[in-house]
């Protein structure tokens, strides 16, 4: 699947890494998963991602944390995020900054393809 | 002289002897030689100047030299040295001696009252003073005291009032004494008059501190300004003199004053007598103040006893000899009249205690000192009181082993005790509450978690099966997470209820390691809304320790909350929150948790603890009171510490269980 596009999870959460990627994989959409922000900033995949999943809270580097050392680096990632905790969004601040949208925990499958096809369409 | 008059002389009991102007003497009778012992050779001229009292002499020349240009007869009283050295007082009258022409050719001395007269009015005065001392001895009031001082006086020096006023140091006012035979309205004029100079020569003795003679009140300048005159004029008093009354100490206690109702200076007798009974009025006032004091200080220990039910006992190991203080004959409601033995005190005793009673005794008695023990004592009407007692062993002079004690009434506080711990453990519901409200976002977490993978793991499980041909093994591996995380959202719930039920109170063998660990995964979620670190150093072979292992972790999860609250402002560093388990050096089993935060301040380290004391805007400040007690019912201790770098370190260590 070399034409897929590449859909990266970053989410300290393991049941989240296991399970998101093979929805998504059922779409037909190339995916990696990373356990913190860090990894995935050491990784080569930032190039080639067109969608970001993003969980916000991470120990160390949180989701916005990485959101703006993204920018700072000019990588123009469409960003998707995702949170267990829902009175610590403050959504409209997030979409501001340039998220295409943000999930609560537990979401439906209808809604994380909605978000995802907007990610892709913003490109 | 005539010899057959000189032999007349000679026999009546009397001293004669005659002087001439010139003071020289030039007839001594054979009274006077026998008791002075001194020959005529020795006492002619002024020879007999030596057997009056070398004190007294002056005032006795004075006296003659004033009483020469009068050309009166007079009286002093002076003392008079025996053969055998001693002196005694009498009274030397003095006459003028005519010749044939009527002018003045010498002088008459004569002593008219026998020894024997002194002798008696010496021993009545004695006996006063005695009677005085006695009544002092005896405890009677103070005023009767001083009047019957004044009585003897009175006696003792005819034609004297005698006064004695007291002052109240608290208002600095004269108030009276006693004054038998002064007027009452000059005495109730002076009572309650400022101590000061000018209320007369008493106010001046007592406030100069010294003795002031007043010979002729009409002619005296020194009040000239003042009331004090005409109201001793009024009352037909001439002459005053005041002298202070000190204590042991110094201070002056009030005044003692002989009054007369004619203008004149004091004798030396006098003197002697005011000297000796301003002495005896000292001893009097001061003792009586002491009684005041000792009576106000027992009247205070028995208000306290009864206000602490304390009461005190003493009890002499080898004679068994006891002695109650009022308190405890209320507190074991016993008769204060009823004479206390051990054996009585004993049928006070719970019959379940006896033993226990028994046992002190005769560990005391053999000498085993101090001791403490908590018996019950059992009323005559059935009811129960608890009384802790403390003894502790002396011996006095000749040895005797003594025990003296107190014994309180620890009743109300034992019933309180137990009304305590059950709004103790009310407290720690309505803390588990508190914290189950901070921590609603972290559960909602925990919970949505899982929720989050079962249904995403479901909606892969359901294309997977939905495609053609139907990926069954993918499906069947999406049905397994979703049993995964169902599980895990079950467990989530179950050690909620746990954490925050009422119910608790179960002892078992916990596992600190394994309770620190569920807490932390219980929370994770609140550490990583609040950006906390959780660093965890959980000693491998921990031993078990025994207690309520819900409480206990609620404590961990306390101090856990408290941490990441003190490092909630904390920029520019990790806010690392570190939870170590070990046992320490007392083979306790330690749990700390140690911060960054903004620490705390160690005048405040003993408020920390206290019930609604809190330095959080929102916080109601019970959750520190509340872990300490519940560290305290596992007869732990719980403490917090500054580091040495920023922050605090909250620790708690508990006694290593039965595993």
């Amino acid at each position: 699947m070399a034409d897929a596009l590449l859909v990266t999870v970053v989410d300290d959460d393991e049941s989240v890494r296991e399970s998101l990627p093979d929805l998504l994989g059922q779409y037909g959409f190339a995916t990696q998963a990373f356990a913190s922000a860090e990894a995935f900033l050491a990784s080569d995949c930032i190039d080639r991602t067109r969608c970001l999943i993003l969980d916000i809270a991470m120990p160390r580097m949180t989701g916005p944390d990485l959101q703006r050392e993204l920018t700072r680096r000019r990588h123009h990632i469409p960003i998707v995020f995702i949170t267990a905790h829902a009175d610590e969004i403050d959504r409209p601040k997030l979409l501001d900054s340039g998220a295409v949208d943000c999930l609560l925990k537990p979401f439906s499958e209808a809604a994380l393809l909605d978000a995802v096809h907007a990610a892709l369409g913003a490109r | 002289m005539q010899s057959e008059l000189a032999g007349i002389v000679d026999a009546i009991p009397a001293m004669v002897w005659t002087v001439q102007a010139d003071g020289r003497a030039d007839y001594l009778n054979q009274q006077w030689l026998d008791y002075t012992g001194l020959s005529l050779e020795e006492a002619y001229g002024d020879g007999w100047q030596s057997a009056i009292c070398l004190t007294d002499l002056p005032a006795v020349l004075d006296y003659f030299r004033a009483l020469q240009p009068t050309g009166k007869a007079g009286s002093i009283e002076a003392r008079m040295r025996r053969f055998d050295g001693t002196h005694r007082w009498f009274l030397m009258q003095c006459s003028p001696l005519g010749d044939d022409s009527g002018a003045i050719a010498g002088w008459c001395w004569y002593i008219s009252h026998s020894e024997l007269d002194e002798r008696r009015r010496t021993e009545a005065l004695l006996a006063g003073e005695r009677r005085v001392l006695e009544m002092v001895a005896r405890g009677r009031p103070l005023a009767v005291i001083l009047d019957a001082l004044c009585v003897v006086v009175e006696a003792a020096a005819p034609g004297c009032h005698c006064s004695v006023l007291l002052i109240d140091p608290r208002r600095s006012a004269f108030h009276a004494g006693a004054a038998p035979t002064l007027p009452s309205g000059y005495t109730t004029a002076i009572d309650g008059a400022p101590v000061t100079r000018t209320v007369g020569p008493c106010g001046m003795a007592a406030s100069l501190n010294t003795q002031v003679i007043v010979s002729d009140i009409a002619s005296d300048t020194r009040w000239d300004r003042d009331a004090w005159p005409a109201l001793a004029l009024a009352h037909d008093l001439r002459s005053v003199w005041s002298t202070p009354i000190l204590s042991l100490a110094g201070n002056v206690l009030g005044t003692f004053a002989l009054y007369q109702q004619e203008p004149g200076r004091p004798t030396v007798l006098h003197q002697a007598l005011i000297e000796q009974f301003t002495h005896v009025a000292s001893i009097a006032i001061e003792r009586a103040q002491t009684e005041a004091a000792l009576r106000r200080s027992q009247a205070f220990l028995a208000e306290a006893q009864r206000l602490s039910s304390t009461g005190s006992f003493a009890w002499r190991a080898d004679s068994d000899e006891v002695t109650w203080s009022e308190e405890l004959y209320r507190i074991h409601e016993f008769d204060p009249s009823t004479p206390m033995t051990l054996q009585l005190s004993a049928t006070r005793v719970h019959p379940d205690d006896i033993p226990l009673f028994t046992a002190s005794v005769e560990n005391a008695r053999r000498g085993g000192g101090d001791f403490e023990v908590e018996p019950r004592l059992l009323m005559p009407d059935g009811s129960i009181k608890y009384v802790h007692v403390v003894a502790h062993a002396t011996r006095d002079d000749t040895g005797e082993l003594e025990y003296i004690g107190a014994l309180q009434d620890v009743t109300e506080r034992r019933q309180s005790q137990d009304a305590l711990d059950k709004a103790r453990s009310e407290l720690a519901h309505v803390a588990r509450v508190t914290s189950l409200g901070v921590l609603t976002a972290s559960i909602a977490h925990e919970v949505n978690q899982p929720l989050s993978g079962i249904l995403t793991n479901a909606s892969t499980g359901v294309k997977m099966l939905a495609d053609d041909p139907p990926n069954v093994e993918g499906a069947r591996e999406t049905a397994r997470r979703t049993m995964r995380d169902a599980r895990r959202a079950a467990d989530v719930i179950a050690r909620l209820r746990a954490l925050f039920s009422k119910n608790g109170g179960v002892i078992e063998s916990v596992d600190v390691n394994e309770a620190t660990r569920e807490v932390i995964a219980l929370s994770s979620g609140e550490w990583r809304r609040a950006g906390v670190i959780v660093r965890t150093e959980l000693a491998d072979e921990l031993p078990v320790v025994s207690g309520d292992r819900v409480q206990l972790q609620q404590v961990v999860l306390n101090l856990m909350l408290n941490a990441s609250e003190a490092m909630s402002g904390i920029e520019g560093r990790a806010r690392h929150l570190t939870i170590r388990t070990e046992v320490d050096d007392d083979r306790r089993v330690r749990v700390s948790v140690h911060d960054v935060g903004i620490g705390i301040d160690p005048h405040n380290l003993d408020r920390l603890f206290e019930a609604f004391y809190s330095t959080k805007s929102g916080g109601m400040g019970i959750g520190l009171s509340v872990s300490r007690s519940i560290i305290a019912r596992h007869n732990g201790h719980l403490w917090a510490a500054p580091n040495d770098g920023p922050g605090a370190t909250f620790a708690f260590s508990l006694p290593v269980g039965r595993s």
